[in-house]
């Protein structure tokens, strides 16, 4: 965290646009184009948020709790492969999303090929004709070079809310 | 029995018409008992103001001074280790004009302090002392009769209990022969359980029955409803629950179970082959302790719920509470159970897999929560809320020649620990008090 490295405005523009067709790719469904802009090495992490008080010293949220995703590309594959199923009842009619993309900030990463990416998102969920789900948060992003692109390497993934306001995440954030 | 401060809270007679809309004997119901305000401010006050309630597992706080926040139907009630080391569950809102005294959900304290005018509490819950305390003693004031109220604590095998009623029964007389059964997760080994760190919290717009009635006995659903998460997990199908050889529902005083013996049935799906080698390895061991019937349930097809609203999924591990918030919504507390010695990446394999499948971003529970949301929602009609709505499956299979405890009823396809369930729920709304609830055990079909 302590010296973030610059880097050239064209790696900045590569990295923006991956995380943007990212999202255009999630909105839109197409969960095997999403799936081949992992890293099979991925480590794709969403702390749960615990509401502790300032001098407890935990922090918001501890490595070896609970947690809302902990996944390498196995899980993630798994949960594609849900969201494909024709008996997947509670994704017919679809789950409409937007995810918006902003406060992204690029710098190299800690070995040659990576970059550290910072960003925040808005999701935005609607079901039937009146569900609606909103949730907001922080990214922290390893995009590594790997074959003829970028790929995720890392993602943490924060939101505010100790309590989710909805009843499940059935999106990638 | 030590005098604790419970202040009688008051009490409204029972709701005329509960037969109407909920005849177990029938095997009916209507949705009314899903949607209605009258009924879920009867619900705080005849169940959930006067049962055992789950409020936390003994390894979540150690040490003196530990805590965690939860809530006792709507009452925030703070669970706290003495320094004596026993357990302590006091009322989260101060004497004075009942704000609460602690905003945290888990830490270690010497006490808590209100914010609002500076009263300051030792963990015990006795006043200490007061921002400004030179005025109060112009007034008079009795420090000893300003704690924290105190709930009635009980624990079994690591499960703390709490109540307010001082009527109710015992924790022992309450689950009765039903902690033969919990005892498969909680005794399976000689170090006893714990709990992973952390609780994932969510919201469903559902009530709070249809949640708890689900892991009471409804084994029904999974083969539907959870299909996509099945071919996910395990690329096929789950197991057709009517073709095993031999399964059970077990109920008592509204508790239910219902099981087989398959030893991994339900902690396949975590697809942690790891689990799976755990339990195999660990089984004859567990057969020490439990026998052998017993020792092929840990982590077979099965779910409990004790009553009124505490679940939790053997195999899986995932432990819940159904936290009431009105007649059309709830909390949904997520916990994952383990034994304490079983080895860490054996612990990480179940939290991993139990956030994996039975969590909020889990692919089985994705499918069951629209479902207990429309269950509830659909009787916002008032036609549709007076719908019968059947309950029967399973009529007169009550098992008279076994020798397992409790009523046992003859296969998991069936729905005799929902008729138990409600059948309880509608014996507590009905009472006036402990001693006015009905003894209906062995009577059930």
């Amino acid at each position: 965290m302590s010296n973030l490295e610059l880097v050239s405005v064209e790696e900045e523009r590569v990295a923006k646009a991956f995380l943007l067709r990212e999202a255009r790719l999630l909105d839109d469904e197409r969960w095997d184009d999403w799936l081949l802009t992992l890293s099979e090495r991925i480590h794709y992490w969403m702390p749960g948020i615990e509401n502790r008080r300032r001098e407890d010293g935990k922090g918001a949220y501890v490595e070896e709790h609970m947690a809302l995703f902990d996944d390498g590309f196995r899980e993630l594959q798994r949960r594609v492969n849900r969201f494909k199923q024709p008996s997947a009842w509670a994704e017919n009619p679809p789950t409409r999303n937007v995810h918006l993309i902003g406060n992204i900030e690029v710098f190299a990463g800690d070995e040659p090929g990576q970059y550290r990416v910072f960003s925040t998102f808005i999701n935005v969920r609607s079901r039937g004709l009146d569900e609606q789900y909103q949730l907001a948060g922080r990214r922290e992003d390893v995009l590594c070079e790997e074959g003829d692109g970028l790929k995720l390497l890392k993602r943490k993934i924060v939101i505010p809310n100790a309590t989710l306001p909805c009843k499940n995440i059935n999106t990638f954030l | 029995m030590k005098k604790i401060n419970l202040c009688a809270i008051e009490t409204t007679p029972p709701l005329a018409g509960l037969d109407r809309i909920c005849d177990m004997e029938a095997g009916r119901m209507a949705g009314k008992v899903f949607w209605d305000g009258e009924i879920y401010e009867q619900e705080l006050e005849k169940i959930f103001a006067r049962c055992w309630l789950f409020v936390a597992h003994e390894s979540q706080i150690p040490n003196a001074g530990d805590y965690v926040a939860t809530t006792m139907g709507e009452d925030e009630v703070l669970v706290v280790r003495q320094k004596d080391l026993s357990i302590k569950v006091l009322i989260n809102a101060c004497p004075h004009r009942g704000n609460k005294v602690c905003f945290a959900e888990a830490g270690n304290a010497r006490g808590f302090i209100c914010n609002y005018h500076g009263w300051a509490f030792g963990t015990d819950g006795a006043l200490r002392g007061m921002h400004e305390s030179g005025v109060y003693e112009q007034s008079g004031f009795d420090k000893s009769q300003q704690s924290l109220r105190e709930a009635r604590v009980d624990s079994y095998k690591g499960l703390v209990f709490a109540t307010f009623a001082e009527d109710a029964p015992s924790l022992a007389e309450y689950l009765g022969p039903m902690a033969w059964y919990l005892d498969v997760i909680l005794d399976n080994d000689e170090g006893g359980t714990e709990f992973v760190g952390g609780c994932i919290r969510s919201t469903i717009e559902c009530n709070w029955k249809i949640a708890a009635e689900n892991f009471v006995g409804d084994i029904l659903h999974a083969g539907w409803t959870h299909d996509s998460a099945a071919q996910a997990m395990l690329g096929g199908s789950v197991t057709k629950v009517s073709e095993f050889p031999e399964s059970w529902q077990v109920n008592w005083n509204g508790h239910g179970y219902e099981f087989t013996r398959d030893l991994v049935g339900n902690a396949a799906v975590l697809g942690e082959s790891g689990v799976n080698k755990y339990l195999h390895l660990h089984r004859p061991k567990a057969e020490e302790r439990l026998g052998e019937f017993r020792s092929k349930m840990l982590g077979a097809v099965s779910s409990f719920t004790v009553f009124p609203n505490f679940s939790f999924l053997p195999g899986q591990n995932t432990v819940r509470v159904w936290q009431p918030r009105g007649p059309n919504k709830i909390e949904l507390y997520t916990w994952v159970i383990v034994n304490k010695n079983a080895p860490q990446e054996v612990k990480d394999m179940w939290r991993r897999g139990a956030m994996m499948t039975f969590s909020p971003t889990g692919v089985f529970e994705m499918d069951d929560g629209e479902n207990w949301e429309y269950c509830t929602k659909t009787s916002r009609g008032k036609v549709t809320r007076y719908q019968d709505l059947y309950v029967g499956l399973g009529m007169n299979t009550r098992l008279t020649d076994t020798d397992l405890p409790g009523n046992v009823f003859k296969g998991q396809l069936n729905e005799a620990n929902a008729r138990a369930y409600y059948q309880r729920w509608k014996d507590l709304l009905q009472a006036g008090s402990w001693a006015e609830v009905p003894d209906r055990n062995g009577k059930l079909s």
